[in-house]
C-alpha cells in the first residue's frame, strides 16, 4: 500500500513543484517590498520625531501583536466590504508585505539607533545634511547589526507564506492539502512539503548563523 | 570672529552656561580649561550648533548662530571640529574620511578632494596610512586623521574638544605638535584641554570656566603666574601638580 | 461576545499546556544538544533545525493528516497542542542555548579552576545568570506561541480565531468578527509585553543591589 502511495506521490511531483514556484514568487515579492518599506520606515523612525514615532510604534505593535492568520483574514474578507476586490495572490503579497515591513522596520531602527552618537556629530560637524549623514555615515555602519536578524526575519517570512494557503492560493502547502485528500498518507505528503520548505529555508538559516558569527568577530580582528 | 553676548543655556533644570560674554579674534588661539561639568565642552559645541543656546547672541564670522533661520551648512563648512573620541568613520579609509565632507558639501570633485586630502594627511604626518582603515591606526594617528578631516573643508575656525584626553600619554605629543603648527600657521583655534604646555607655547588667551561661568580670562603668562581669582588659583594648583 | 470569551478561554489553556510541553522539550533538547557526544547531540540538533526550517502550518498538517495513518487517533485539540509544543520546544531550546552561551567564558574557567563540579557549576554560576537573560526571550516566545495557536482554527479547534471565523461565516459579520479577534490578541500581547518589561526592570534592580 505504501508502495502505491509513494508512486502516486511521485506522480504528483509536478504539482508540488508548481506550488513551490508560487511560494517562491510570493516570498520574493513580499520580501522585496517589505525590505524597501522596512528600511524606509526604520530610518524615518530613527528621527525620533514624536508624532512619527508614536504612529510607527502603534503600527508595529498591532502587526506584532496579532496572528498573521487574522491579518490575512482581515485583508481577504474585509477589504471587499469596503469595495476593494483583490485576488488571492495580490491579497497574499499585500498582507505579507504589511506584516514584513513592520518587523523589518524594527530591525532597521534598532540597527540605526545602535550607531554611537559621535558618528552623527562628526557628520554634522562636517556640514552634511541629514540625508547625507544617513547615506554615507550611519546606514553603511548600521548594516552590520541589521544583516543577521534581517536574514533570520526572511526565513520567518518565507515560512509564514504557508498561511496564505488558507485563502486559496496554490502554494506548496495548499498543494499538500489537496494531495492529502487523494493520498491519505499525511506523513508522506507533508513530509515532502516540509522537505521542500527545508530546501529553501535551511540555506538561509545557515547564512544567518554564519553572518552572525562573522560580523561579530570581524569587529575584534579589525 | 567669534562673539558670545550674554549667552545662556539650560539642560532641563540645569543652568549650564551663564551669561557668557566672550570675544575671539581672527588667528587667535584660545584655551579653555576648568573642572568637569563647568560647561566648557558645551560652550564650544554651541559654536557649530551641535548644541543650541536658549538666550543671548552668538556670532561666528558674522553668521548669527542663534538665529533659527541661519543656514547651518554654511556655518559648519567654516568651522572644523575635533572630538575627544575621534569619531572617525570606521567603514571608510583614512583618505575617504577626509574627503567625504569636501565632496558632498563643497561639491568638490573627487580628484581635487583627494589631492587636498593627501596634502593634509602629509601635513599631519600620516600620508602613508591614506588607504588604511581607522581601526588599524593607533589613537594618536586616528586623532591626527580627525584633525586633517576637520581641516579638509578649509575652515576659518578649528574647535578642539579635549583632543588628547582619550590618548595614551606617549601619543599626546604627536597630536599637540600638529596643533601647535596649526596655531603658528595662523588658524583661529579654540581648544578645551588640560595640556597647559600647549597653552603657554601658542595660546593667546586662557579662559577658566567653572559652573557655567567664565571666571577669568588672561594671556597665558598672566594666567599661570599672576591669576586674579581664588577659584582659578585653586584649580591651577590641582592640575599643575603633576 | 460569549463566543469570544469561550474562544479566549480555550486559547488560554491550550497555550498554557503547549508552553509547559515546549519548556520540557526545550530544556531536554538543549541539554542534549550541548552534550559533546554525537549520538546524543545529533538527534536534538536535527529536531531543532527541521522545526526551524519548516512552517508551523506544514508541521500542523503533518500531524493532523499523518497521525491517523499511523493508527494514532488524537482529537484536533490534542494534535494542535502537540504540534505547538514541538514547534515552540525547538525555539526554546535555542533560546536557552543562547542564554547559556552568553555567560562570559572567564566565569566558567574561574569556576572550574576553583574546583566546582559540573552540577555545582550549573547550579550556582550558569543557571542563575542564564535565567535572567532568557526570561525576556521566553516571554517573547510565549507571545509567538499565542499567535501561532491561531492556526489551530484551521483544523477546526474552537479557539479565539475560530470564534472570529464563525462570526464571519455563520453570522455574516466578518468585520466585527476579525477585529474583535484582533483586539483580544492585542490584549494578550500587551499584557505579556508588560510582564516582560516589568521583569527586565526587576532584573536591573536586582543586579544593582547584588
Amino acid at each position: 500500500m505504501w508502495g502505491t502511495y509513494l508512486e502516486n506521490l511521485i506522480e504528483s511531483l509536478p504539482f508540488f513543484l508548481k506550488g513551490l514556484w508560487v511560494t517562491v514568487q510570493v516570498s520574493a515579492l513580499s520580501l522585496i517590498i517589505s525590505t524597501l518599506g522596512g528600511f524606509l520606515l526604520g530610518i524615518i523612525r530613527s528621527t525620533r520625531i514624536r508624532t512619527v514615532n508614536i504612529a510607527l510604534a502603534a503600527y508595529v505593535d498591532v502587526i506584532r501583536g496579532t496572528p498573521f492568520l487574522v491579518q490575512i483574514f482581515i485583508v481577504f474578507f474585509i477589504l471587499p466590504e469596503w469595495g476593494i476586490q483583490l485576488e488571492a495572490f495580490t491579497s497574499a503579497v499585500l498582507s505579507l508585505s504589511i506584516y514584513g515591513t513592520a518587523y523589518i522596520c524594527e530591525i532597521v531602527y534598532g540597527g540605526v539607533v545602535s550607531i554611537p552618537k559621535g558618528q552623527t556629530e562628526a557628520a554634522i560637524s562636517g556640514g552634511l545634511t541629514w540625508p547625507q549623514q544617513m547615506r554615507y555615515v550611519i546606514v553603511p555602519q548600521a548594516l552590520r547589526p541589521i544583516l543577521p536578524p534581517l536574514v533570520g526575519q526572511y526565513v520567518l517570512l518565507i515560512k509564514d507564506t504557508a498561511v496564505v494557503s488558507v485563502i486559496g492560493l496554490t502554494d506548496v502547502t495548499r498543494v499538500g492539502w489537496f494531495t492529502v485528500q487523494r493520498i491519505p498518507e499525511g506523513i508522506l505528503v507533508f513530509g515532502l512539503v516540509g522537505l521542500l520548505y527545508f530546501f529553501i529555508c535551511y540555506p538561509l538559516v545557515w547564512l544567518s548563523n554564519r553572518l552572525e558569527t562573522r560580523l561579530t568577530t570581524e569587529k575584534s580582528t579589525l | 570672529m567669534i562673539s558670545f553676548r550674554k549667552v545662556n543655556k539650560w539642560f532641563g533644570p540645569l543652568h549650564v552656561l551663564r551669561d557668557i560674554d566672550l570675544e575671539i579674534d581672527k588667528s587667535e588661539v584660545a584655551v579653555i580649561c576648568g573642572p568637569s561639568g563647568s560647561g566648557k565642552s558645551t560652550l564650544i559645541r554651541c559654536i557649530n550648533r551641535l548644541e543650541s543656546i536658549r538666550s543671548g547672541e552668538l556670532y561666528v564670522d558674522g553668521i548669527p548662530v542663534h538665529d533659527k533661520k541661519t543656514n547651518l551648512i554654511n556655518l559648519r563648512a567654516e568651522v572644523g571640529f575635533v572630538f575627544q573620541q575621534f569619531n572617525l568613520y570606521p567603514h571608510m579609509t583614512v583618505l575617504d574620511n577626509v574627503t567625504l565632507a569636501p565632496v558632498k558639501v563643497r561639491k568638490m570633485s573627487s580628484a581635487q578632494a583627494r589631492k587636498i586630502g593627501g596634502e593634509l594627511l602629509e601635513k599631519v604626518g600620516i600620508h602613508e596610512k591614506a588607504d588604511s582603515y581607522p581601526a588599524q591606526l593607533s589613537g594618536g594617528q586616528q586623532q591626527r586623521v580627525a584633525i586633517a578631516r576637520g581641516l579638509a573643508m578649509q575652515p576659518k575656525i578649528m574647535l578642539f574638544d579635549e583632543p588628547t584626553s582619550a590618548l595614551d600619554p606617549e601619543m599626546i605629543n604627536e597630536v599637540l605638535e600638529v596643533m601647535i603648527q596649526l596655531a603658528k600657521d595662523g588658524m583661529t583655534m579654540i581648544v578645551v584641554t588640560h595640556e597647559m604646555g600647549f597653552a603657554r607655547e601658542v595660546g593667546h588667551k586662557v579662559i577658566f570656566m567653572d559652573e557655567g561661568q567664565i571666571v577669568e580670562t588672561a594671556p597665558p603668562d598672566e594666567f599661570f603666574d599672576h591669576c586674579k581669582r581664588e577659584r582659578t588659583r585653586l584649580f591651577l594648583s590641582k592640575i599643575l601638580t603633576h | 461576545m460569549p463566543l469570544f470569551l469561550r474562544g479566549l478561554g480555550n486559547t488560554a489553556w491550550i497555550c498554557l499546556i503547549a508552553l509547559i510541553g515546549a519548556l520540557l522539550l526545550g530544556i531536554i533538547s538543549c541539554v542534549m544538544r550541548l552534550s559533546g557526544r554525537r549520538p546524543i547531540s545529533f538527534p536534538a540538533t536535527a529536531y531543532i533545525e527541521m522545526i526551524r526550517s519548516t512552517p508551523l502550518l506544514a508541521q500542523l498538517y503533518f500531524f493532523y493528516f499523518g497521525l491517523p495513518g499511523l493508527g494514532l487517533s488524537l482529537s484536533e485539540t490534542q494534535t494542535g497542542i502537540m504540534a505547538l509544543s514541538l514547534n515552540s520546544g525547538a525555539y526554546i531550546a535555542e533560546i536557552i542555548r543562547a542564554g547559556i552561551m552568553s555567560i562570559p567564558k572567564g566565569q566558567l574557567e574561574a569556576a572550574t579552576a576553583s574546583g566546582l563540579s559540573l552540577y555545582q557549576r550549573l547550579r550556582y554560576i550558569i543557571l542563575p545568570q542564564a535565567i535572567g537573560v532568557t526570561i525576556p526571550a521566553l516571554l517573547g516566545q510565549m507571545i509567538v506561541l499565542v499567535k501561532d495557536s491561531a492556526l489551530l482554527a484551521l483544523i477546526s479547534v474552537f479557539e479565539l480565531t475560530r470564534a472570529g471565523q464563525l462570526m464571519a461565516s455563520e453570522r455574516f459579520m466578518p468585520a466585527e468578527g476579525f477585529f474583535t479577534t484582533a483586539a483580544f490578541y492585542l490584549l494578550i500581547y500587551f499584557v505579556l509585553k508588560l510582564l516582560s518589561q516589568q521583569w527586565q526592570k526587576r532584573l536591573i534592580f536586582q543586579q544593582d543591589r547584588g
